[in-house]
């Protein structure tokens, strides 16, 4: 395999680690890093594995970080009579 | 004075200059501090004698506004009446429309001892019943009033700390005899829990006196609260409130700010957990290929140690302190320092003069050779000749 497709399937890989991500809720993800740190911590991931085992942390990780930097609260009233929304600010 | 210049009036024409008097005379509104004594309810209206044990005046809410007080008046009860006076010019008689009727202080609290009395009987106030709040979570309901500043200030604060959680917000209202709306509304999102995805309900209700909270201390409505299905925080009065529906709840905020503070988490505190986070993950590939490093060299280090050529090296080695340490131990190293080592002809070691007679042979070892001689003269040390 040559160093450019080696490359390419690289990047696609995590493209789809960060599509998966993104499906992902601030809880989640952040078990998901959890997860993948307790792993790598008790020495269980093959060597080879290492380097993508990171990325996809940093992929998980980066996911909390941009829920937490953008998201804007969702506030919805309700009707207290028939519980259904009244606006949704 | 004479009789015909006094004021001459038929009884009706009396009653009716005594209620335009008071009618001009009197405020129109007033309050008036008392305790309530036998209330009664005739044809729908609700007829009381209002003292303050010295002196006492009948009082009387009507049916239309009756219906909307929030608190009905009991025996006995301390209240503050807003009202204004009554005059029947027909029979003269004198009481107060109430217009208003609020418990006093003290009713309040002995409504909330009493209804605290019951349910701590029943162990529906007992602390073991509390649950753990969500640490993140994702919906929540918030029931207060709607426009508030209560609403506005538990807005910002969740949009400061987690806006990650959507925040339902269920209007109440808080003036009036509002219990029973309270309570339909607790019971009608109580059965859509699980369809909205709610986590935890915020009770809140901002600043007023005690007196304005005394619907919290709805024994029903805190009953409701206390089977919640999911974990209550409440945030009502000031934080020297303390209404039935605090001990009921899950977790009792000081005011409703610090209702949505216990129950959102802060972004500020969960970036720091994402930074050590960070560096965990750095530090565990760095860490590990240190690991798998040394752990090469041991490995290497042992099959070094297996190979033939190092074997043979090291019992050399073994050998040469054995040699060593024999060498320590011969007598030679004594010779070398000047002493001789004595013995017979049949090579027994000499160590004193029992073993020797006059006219024995004996050598004489040195550390460069053996001399031969024999015992012409024994002389005893001193210490010797007198043992």
């Amino acid at each position: 395999m040559s160093k450019r497709q080696s490359n390419k399937e690289h990047r696609d890989r995590i493209e789809a680690w960060r599509k998966d991500a993104a499906g992902l809720s601030y809880e989640e993800a952040m078990q998901a890093l959890d997860l993948l740190l307790a792993e790598l911590q008790n020495n269980s991931v093959p060597l080879a594995e290492l380097q993508q085992r990171v990325l996809h942390g940093e992929v998980y990780l980066s996911r909390c970080q941009t829920l937490l930097d953008s998201i804007e609260q969702s506030i919805v009233e309700l009707d207290p009579s028939t519980l259904e929304a009244t606006n949704n600010a | 004075m004479s009789v015909d210049r006094l004021p001459t009036y038929s009884v009706a024409e009396l009653n009716t200059a005594i209620g335009s008097l008071l009618e001009r005379g009197f405020a129109p509104r007033f309050l008036l501090e008392a305790t309530v004594s036998r209330p009664q309810l005739k044809k729908g209206h609700l007829w009381l004698t209002l003292t303050d044990g010295a002196a006492s005046i009948s009082g009387v809410v009507w049916a239309s506004k009756l219906a909307q007080l929030s608190y009905k008046p009991k025996d006995g009860d301390g209240v503050t009446v807003v009202g204004k006076l009554n005059f029947w010019a027909a029979r003269a008689s004198l009481s107060i429309q109430a217009l208003d009727i609020r418990p006093s202080l003290s009713t309040v609290l002995r409504d909330f001892e009493r209804v605290r009395e019951v349910l701590e009987q029943e162990g529906v106030i007992d602390p073991s019943r509390l649950r753990r709040l969500p640490r993140q979570p994702s919906t929540i309901a918030v029931l207060t009033s709607v426009p508030s500043s209560a609403l506005a200030d538990m807005l910002r604060t969740a949009a400061e700390r987690w806006p990650l959680t959507q925040l339902i917000v269920v209007p109440i209202p808080v003036q009036g005899s509002v219990a029973p709306t309270i309570i339909t509304t607790l019971e009608s999102l109580a059965e859509r829990t699980a369809e909205l995805g709610l986590q935890a309900l915020v009770l809140a209700r901002g600043g007023g006196s005690r007196e304005d909270l005394a619907v919290f201390d709805n024994e029903a409505l805190c009953r409701i609260l206390a089977n919640y299905p999911i974990p209550v925080v409440t945030g009502l009065g000031h934080e020297d409130d303390l209404t039935v529906a605090d001990l009921v709840a899950d977790h009792r905020a000081a005011t409703p700010t610090a209702a949505i503070v216990a129950l959102l988490p802060d972004r500020y505190a969960e970036r720091q957990g994402l930074m050590q986070r960070q560096s965990r993950l750095r530090d565990a590939l760095l860490g590990r290929i240190l690991r798998e490093r040394q752990r090469l060299q041991d490995r290497a280090l042992a099959l070094h140690q297996q190979s033939p050529l190092e074997k043979i090296r090291h019992q050399r080695q073994e050998l040469a302190q054995k040699h060593q340490l024999l060498k320590a131990l011969s007598p030679d190293r004594w010779l070398q320092r000047g002493l001789a080592l004595i013995s017979n002809d049949a090579g027994d070691a000499i160590s004193d003069l029992e073993s020797v007679k006059i006219g024995d042979q004996l050598n004489i070892r040195m550390s460069d050779g053996t001399l031969e001689a024999r015992v012409d003269q024994i002389q005893r040390s001193a210490q010797n000749t007198t043992s």
